[in-house]
């Protein structure tokens, strides 16, 4: 039907308030900060290009970028398949972890981790309840490991991820999957013909989504992490309002290493969307 | 007949519970005790004083702020939203595979990289901080809200506004009588969604507000920072989740009432 539409460009005009609004704050934000990181716009002195910036952090901004990338890597995994587990539990009945689920949507990270912290910490009400008051209580928080820091994001990206699954599933799989049992279909070949396939789409998107998210998130790590190594984002704010302002550039140079991971997470899942027949 | 696939063992269920309930438990606990001192499993005295202290905090200016945000928010990204959805839907944009993706980026970028960048061209350019940080919300907003109204005109029906205009109904008639009230769970849904987007943020009101815009989230960070301050933290953090558990509970009523 589409192509059969010429596009007059009458609508252009109703898009272009969210656009230039989108482009003015996406454009200028990304390229003042690709500016700053290759030392074309200093606070003080000449602008000359250079990947000093880059440099200056030295081995800490890749041992940044590597745990930014595990510790998004492991929760978003987390979240897809206890997101995709409530999403069918709610598919076969049991509604109750769905609506659960978006009890956790309206909640801000920085709560959560709050109740991460109250939850998990050396003090917090897990080690009460387990009668561990030895001292001898894992480092959940601020440990080695960032084990709190990954669960709060396995924990609210989960429930984001069920929430939109739960929408793709109850419009159009229940109808097919009807069809086919009446086929004569079983419970195993439907959901690996009919629910997984049809889900496919969604799942790509909401993944692709809370990675992004979690690679962009500042204050969970900053509650529930450790001071070193630091992900992207809180190596980046740090420098920031540093009072060195050489370290500016610095900061651009985190942040900009954080956006091209997350464009390049973007476009592969763009790319896993195209070959799903379904998209659209 | 709706067939049950009964793919998880019943036992699932609980766990799937558990796993979203439990880390609220604590909240709730700290926010009722007075004291409650390791390792005692429970609060040995429960009350109020978290709530007390957080009105000390200054909470009621923290939330009047964190609410105006919010809504400036949900209603500029909703509006936007809409209005490029329902040209997007009718197919009368140039380029609209490139108009789609660029309403989309902001999901795919990481905001506090935006606003350390657009820190200086906000002050080079004089933007009010509060307006500068409701414009990066906005935009953090605007995916959600496109994509949903794109959902909901993608499966409206153009019949009633058709049959209203051959009955001789107005343009501004038709839009008040017919297409926002038949939009209105999916308008409602997108002003949700932006509304959280305002309602949480941290990132971006520490980065561009520079600690002037004292907000909910920026008030339950400064407080859990220091020590002690389980039981306010506590409460505050349980009364920053009602507003937006308000919203969605009024938003399902809607929902239901309008499927009757």
């Amino acid at each position: 039907m589409k192509s059969a539409t010429v596009a007059t460009g009458r609508g252009t005009v109703w898009v272009l308030p969210a656009l230039v609004l989108v482009v003015l704050v996406v454009g200028g934000g990304v390229f003042t900060a690709a500016l700053q990181s290759l030392g074309l716009m200093p606070l003080v002195g000449e602008p000359a290009l250079s990947f000093d910036a880059y440099t200056a952090l030295g081995d800490d901004l890749w041992r940044s970028l590597a745990l930014t990338l595990s510790l998004a890597t492991v929760s978003t995994a987390l979240a897809a398949m206890i997101g995709l587990a409530t999403a069918l539990s709610a598919l076969s009945g049991s509604r109750a972890p769905l609506v659960a689920a978006g009890l956790t949507v309206t909640v801000p990270h920085l709560i959560g981790a709050a109740a991460m912290g109250l939850l998990l910490a050396d003090s917090g009400l897990l080690p009460r309840i387990l009668g561990s008051t030895d001292g001898s209580w894992p480092e959940l928080v601020g440990g080695r490991w960032w084990i709190a820091v990954v669960v709060e994001y396995a924990w609210k990206e989960s429930a984001f991820v069920a929430i939109v699954l739960a929408g793709t599933l109850a419009t159009r799989v229940a109808a097919f999957d009807e069809t086919a049992a009446t086929l004569g279909a079983g419970r195993w070949a439907r959901l690996r013909l009919v629910t997984l396939p049809l889900v496919r789409p969604a799942l790509i998107a909401s993944t692709a989504i809370a990675f992004a998210y979690t690679v962009g998130s500042y204050e969970v790590a900053r509650i529930l992490g450790r001071p070193y190594p630091e992900p992207l984002s809180i190596m980046a704010v740090r420098l920031f309002t540093s009072i060195d302002l050489a370290a500016r550039p610095q900061a651009a140079a985190a942040a900009m290493v954080a956006t091209t991971l997350t464009v390049v997470v973007a476009v592969v899942a763009v790319h896993f969307l195209r070959r799903s027949a379904i998209w659209r | 007949m709706t067939i049950r696939t009964r793919i998880l063992p019943r036992a699932s269920r609980g766990l799937l519970l558990a796993w979203f309930l439990v880390p609220l438990v604590p909240i709730v606990l700290w926010a009722a005790s007075n004291r409650w001192s390791f390792p005692a499993a429970l609060p040995q005295v429960w009350g109020v004083d978290g709530f007390r202290n957080v009105l000390a905090a200054g909470a009621v200016d923290a939330f009047v702020r964190s609410m105006g945000l919010a809504l400036a928010v949900a209603a500029i990204a909703t509006l936007l939203g809409a209005c490029a959805a329902q040209a997007l839907v009718r197919a009368d944009v140039h380029f609209p595979a490139v108009v789609a993706g660029i309403l989309f980026a902001p999901l795919a970028l990481p905001p506090f990289a935006v606003a350390l960048g657009l820190d200086v061209l906000v002050l080079r350019a004089r933007i009010p901080s509060t307006v500068a940080v409701i414009m990066l919300l906005t935009v953090a907003a605007i995916p959600y809200t496109t994509y949903l109204m794109r959902a909901a005109f993608g499966a409206y029906d153009i019949g009633y506004e058709e049959e209203a205009r051959t009955l001789g109904a107005s343009t501004a008639t038709i839009l008040w009588k017919i297409r926002i009230p038949l939009l209105a769970p999916a308008l409602s849904g997108a002003a949700l969604l932006a509304f959280l987007v305002g309602w949480s943020d941290y990132v971006i009101t520490l980065l561009i507000g520079g600690g002037r815009l004292i907000t909910v989230p920026i008030l339950v960070a400064s407080l859990a920072a220091g020590t002690g301050n389980d039981a306010v933290v506590a409460a505050l953090s349980l009364t920053a989740v009602l507003p937006p558990l308000v919203l969605v509970l009024l938003l399902s009523r809607l929902r239901r009432w309008r499927s009757r």
